[in-house]
């Protein structure tokens, strides 16, 4: 269409009203001088003009073909549709309304669950031009483990995801060409003094390139230069607004010193607020403030290269892509493995979008709750299609007429379709404030550690994709019903008074709909079921130690006060003896790490069998750490104060390494060492196996160092643990006090019971399962809606013939069984073709179960008997109505 | 809906648009009925317009472009509209005899006898 010609239609457009009337002039002047002509060659005036009449044809039909050439005539006719589905609408409202909240809690499900997952998985980092960077890690290739036999609990084999060592990032720093930088990322943990409480802050430590990187400049002063990012020229630091607010008042501190870790740092840059919110690097700790990382020389040498410590973030040049930077990082790090075998062996340099790399725990979970809703939004729109259906009987006189009297079945459908879309524009926007409210919800009930999602926010993308599920849903639920009613024979509708033909006609339609509502909605208590019971199964699991009533603190000691172990081993003992002599504590424990909170691992080697080694969870821990955390001793001796330094190094293993390492013999009295060249450590005692990391972890090998024999491990202590007599909260306030009493300028963190980090430990589980829940249960009520709706109508239809059977005799219980029978057809059938769904579609949530397999027969069966059970109960109503029908008024009827 | 004694016939489809351009081409200026009245008067009372297709096709004409069209008053001193070929309009006329020839030309070569 040239523009000429859109200027003329639109020129048309707004001069319509005389347009028409100039056709209308320009017809009758055509059709009187025709019949001037007739009868002028003779023919009588009013013969002529009927002939002329006549020999013009239908001029509001030529009118209406005029008008269309003229297009923009759908807009009309768009206008006419929707003023005619407001009338019909406002003529049903039990029916508007009930169609307009199904098809808005639909919308308001969907909208909630995806505005969480548009800003969890789609929205780009609030950093510029953020689709270009990149999370690198590194793969390392398991060496085959050398435990002998079978053993169904060996490690998975393949790659181990791994931060990357500093000295390899400098060569993938300077080596490749794909990236315009790449930076090191690590948190970092100072202790803040000098200022009111002494406070533990949580920061990043960051090569200088972090933040050109990122094109971030800090609102006040500046950021890093390359030469800060040295050791002993790292004492700067740049806070965060809000940190600058929280402590600082916003005063001016731009050049001042602040005591971090009781060392001086040079606040050099403020950055600007609200940069960069830690979830969006998937932490979980906040950001308070940023220090060089400066990692030290022999990090960098090639003797560091087996120290995989730091995160990696980078930006792609606009000319690479990531499958040409993998590929450069893929020949470099087979370079380096020529180069360095001894550390870089195995390790494959690995890449992907900082987005989706942030997000990938979280990823599988989200995408399972979005096809739920997804699958809701289908069970209203069936629903609402149900109640369309019903609401066409009444309606089929209307529209035979309607196509009697010359308007075509397009024309038709398309009103009825308008009608369908203006209930699906009112249940948007129903559904949208519903899913406004309920996104609020969401997000306060999620578990922190799902990155990104305190950011959600209703969007304009959020706001288009409602649209477009609702513009869809009205096309769904509205093409059918508009679709069957259009086939109907205007001659037959309009001679029968007889409902019923169209009626039977439609209940088939109706079971259809309704064996799909049973069907999606089985797949939903099926994924439901099987999340509930991988829930149940995690609850089930025994951690191995006793978690009531036990505090956890960390109380990190700065090397700059407590320079050597000894040192650190000194305080924890005078505090574990200040905290027993508090009335109401039973225990105290100190270790590196605490079961849930951290740990390390070392390899270990065997006297016996010096070239087998095995990867085990090492911790040095406090004599009373056996008995606070209720780990039993299965053989030989537990830790005591004797052992010491200058005494005989000892170890204690658990039940996992003495089987894995020594099978059947006994462990008591051998040999073992971390590494190849630490010193041997006698073993002197097996005690039973903990999960260390938590219900979903494997029982691993471990091994337990007494924490005063400080030669043996490089782990700082740091954890402490105390068993309580009554409820441990309120001992809190004492550890810090006893800290205080101890060292003043000493803060305690991560105050903790054990059940609170059991309970946080499972959060994400407990959330996913309940929405799951919740979701199928809203599609569970839906689909019975459906079936109470097709049997009460079928009753309704079948009166005549329910009131003849029974008086001829036909029992009150086979009445019961005849409607039942229905019922059950529509349940099996919708239960088969939703089972059938479900056992493909269960694969796509394995990485979401825990203990049971996606074809767990138990969830199988239990939403299959509740399907068959609430559905009987719901259909007993309308079948209980079929039986007190009375033969005498359902005959009168016919 | 012609009788089946009436000695004139219905102009062949596609073709009535070159029928209204070409009368315009010839006459200038021309309202609906006398339009209408020149082609069967042109075709020696061999071609029939229906007549009311012909106030679809002249609208279309105008959307075109290939057509003006002006309120005037008639003989009889009533108010008309009298098109009128646009630049445009004989353009496209020249191209839709063109096609003509080639498609009668092309037809001809079918039926005539060998």
């Amino acid at each position: 269409m040239q523009f000429s010609e859109i200027r003329r239609r639109l020129s048309y457009l707004l001069k319509r009203r005389d347009q028409a009337s100039d056709l209308d002039e320009e017809m009758r002047l055509h059709v009187e001088l025709r019949a001037a002509q007739l009868s002028s060659s003779g023919v009588p005036t009013r013969e002529a003009l009927d002939a002329a009449r006549r020999q013009f044809g239908n001029r509001t039909q030529i009118a209406e073909q005029s008008n269309e050439t003229w297009a923009f005539n759908w807009l009309d006719h768009l206008a006419e549709d929707l003023v005619f589905a407001a009338r019909t609408l406002r003529k049903s409202p039990a029916f508007t309304m009930v169609a307009v909240a199904t098809i808005a809690l639909g919308i308001g499900l969907n909208t909630a669950v995806f505005s969480v997952v548009n800003a969890v998985m789609l929205r780009d980092l609030p950093v510029a031009d953020a689709g270009r960077l990149v999370s690198l890690w590194e793969d390392i290739q398991r060496e085959p483990d050398v435990f002998h036999g079978k053993d169904e609990s060996a490690p998975a084999t393949g790659p181990r995801r791994s931060t990357v060592s500093p000295a390899n990032l400098v060569d993938y720093q300077t080596k490749t060409t794909s990236f315009e930088g790449l930076a090191g990322v690590d948190v970092a943990q100072l202790n803040l003094t000098g200022v009111g409480t002494p406070e533990r802050l949580s920061g990043l430590s960051v090569t200088a390139n972090f933040f050109p990187l990122l094109r971030v400049r800090p609102a006040l002063g500046r950021a890093f230069t390359p030469d800060e990012d040295r050791p002993g020229h790292d004492d700067v630091v740049l806070i965060t607004d809000e940190l600058w607010q929280r402590r600082f008042g916003r005063s001016t501190i731009l050049g001042s010193k602040i005591m971090l870790d009781a060392r001086p740092y040079q606040v050099i840059g403020i950055l600007p607020p609200g940069f960069l919110p830690a979830s969006e690097l998937g932490i979980e700790a906040p950001i308070d403030f940023y220090v060089p990382a400066a990692y030290p020389p022999d990090l960098l040498s090639d003797q560091g290269r087996g120290d995989h410590e730091v995160n990696v973030i980078g930006r792609l040049k606009p000319a690479s892509t990531l499958a040409s930077a993998r590929a450069e990082l893929k020949v470099l790090s087979q370079q380096l493995a020529n180069r360095f075998p001894k550390s870089n062996q195995h390790v494959t340099a690995a890449l992907a979008p900082l987005r989706d790399d942030v997000v990938r725990k979280v990823r599988t979970s989200l995408i399972v709750l979005l096809a739920a809703v997804g699958l809701i939004v289908l069970v209203a729109c069936l629903n609402v299609a149900n109640l369309t259906l019903v609401r066409s009987i009444a309606r089929n006189r209307e529209i035979a007429m309607r196509i009697a009297l010359g308007a075509s079945r397009s024309r038709v459908i398309r009103t009825l379709l308008t009608e369908s879309l203006v209930v699906a524009a009112l249940g948007c926007l129903a559904g949208f404030a519903l899913g406004a409210a309920l996104t609020r919800l969401l997000v306060v009930l999620a578990p922190a550690t799902i990155p990104r999602i305190e950011s959600t926010t209703l969007d304009a993308k959020v706001f288009l994709t409602t649209v477009a599920v609702a513009f869809v849903s009205g096309i769904l639920f509205g093409i059918l019903p508009a679709y069957q009613i259009t086939r109907i024979d205007p001659a037959d509708s309009l001679r029968s008074a007889d409902k019923n033909l169209s009626g039977r006609h439609q209940i088939r339609w109706r079971s259809t709909l309704t064996v799909a509502e049973v069907g999606l909605c089985t797949v939903l208590l099926i994924g439901a079921g099987l999340l509930l019971r991988s829930f149940a199964a995690v609850l089930n699991v025994d951690l191995g130690f006793q978690s009531e009533r036990i505090l956890a603190a960390n109380i990190p000691l700065p090397e700059s006060r407590y320079a050597t172990a000894d040192q650190r081993l000194r305080f924890f003992e005078q505090l574990e003896a200040r905290l027993r002599a508090q009335p109401g504590v039973l225990s105290v424990a100190f270790c590196n790490r605490l079961p849930m909170r951290g740990g390390w691992g070392t390899g270990i080697n065997k006297q016996d069998a010096p070239n087998e080694s095995l990867d085990t969870d090492a911790q040095a821990v406090s004599v009373g750490y056996f008995d606070t955390l209720g780990i039993r001793l299965l053989r030989g001796r537990l830790l005591t104060s004797i052992d010491r330094m200058g005494q005989p190094l000892v170890v204690v293993i658990n039940q996992e390494l003495a089987r894995l390492f020594y099978k059947d013999a006994d462990p008591i009295g051998q040999l073992i060492r971390r590494g190849s060249n630490g010193p041997w450590l006698q073993i002197v005692g097996v005690v039973s196996d903990i999960r260390r990391d938590g219900k979903t972890a494997k029982v691993t090998p471990q091994i337990y160092l007494p924490a005063a024999q400080t030669a043996v491990y490089p782990g700082r202590l740091a954890d402490l643990a105390v068993r309580t007599a009554l409820d441990p909260k309120q001992y809190a306030a004492e550890i810090q006090r006893q800290v205080w009493a101890l060292d003043p300028d000493q803060p305690v963190t991560n105050v903790k019971t054990f059940d609170e980090t059991i309970s946080a430990a499972v959060a994400e589980r407990r959330f996913q399962t309940i929405l799951l829940c919740l979701f199928a249960g809203v599609a569970f009520s839906l689909a019975l809606i459906g079936v109470y709706g097709v049997l009460s109508q079928t009753v309704a239809q079948r009166t005549a013939e329910l009131g003849i059977r029974m008086a001829l005799g036909a029992s009150q219980s086979s009445i019961l069984a005849l409607v039942l029978r229905q019922a059950m057809g529509l349940m099996a059938a919708g239960v088969v073709s939703g089972l059938l769904l479900a056992l493909g579609l269960s694969q796509y949530m394995k990485s979401l179960l825990f203990g049971i397999e996606p074809h767990d027969w138990g969830s199988y069966v239990v939403a299959i008997a509740l399907l068959a059970a609430v559905g009987m109960v719901v259909s007993l109503v309308p079948a209980r109505r079929a039986t007190s029908v009375d033969p005498m008024v359902a005959l009168r009827y016919e | 809906m012609t009788p089946l004694n009436d000695p004139r016939d219905q102009i062949p489809p596609g073709t009535l648009d070159m029928l209204i351009l070409k009368t315009l081409a010839r006459s200038g200026e021309m309202h609906g009925f006398e339009i209408a009245n020149a082609i069967q008067l042109n075709s020696e009372d061999i071609l029939q317009v229906e007549e009311g297709s012909l106030y679809p096709a002249l609208q279309r004409m105008l959307v075109k472009g290939w057509l003006v069209g002006d309120w005037g008053k008639t003989a009889e001193n009533r108010r008309a509209r009298y098109y009128r070929l646009t630049a445009r309009g004989r353009t496209q006329l020249n191209l839709e005899i063109e096609r003509y020839h080639r498609v009668t030309r092309a037809i001809e070569r079918i039926v005539q006898p060998a």
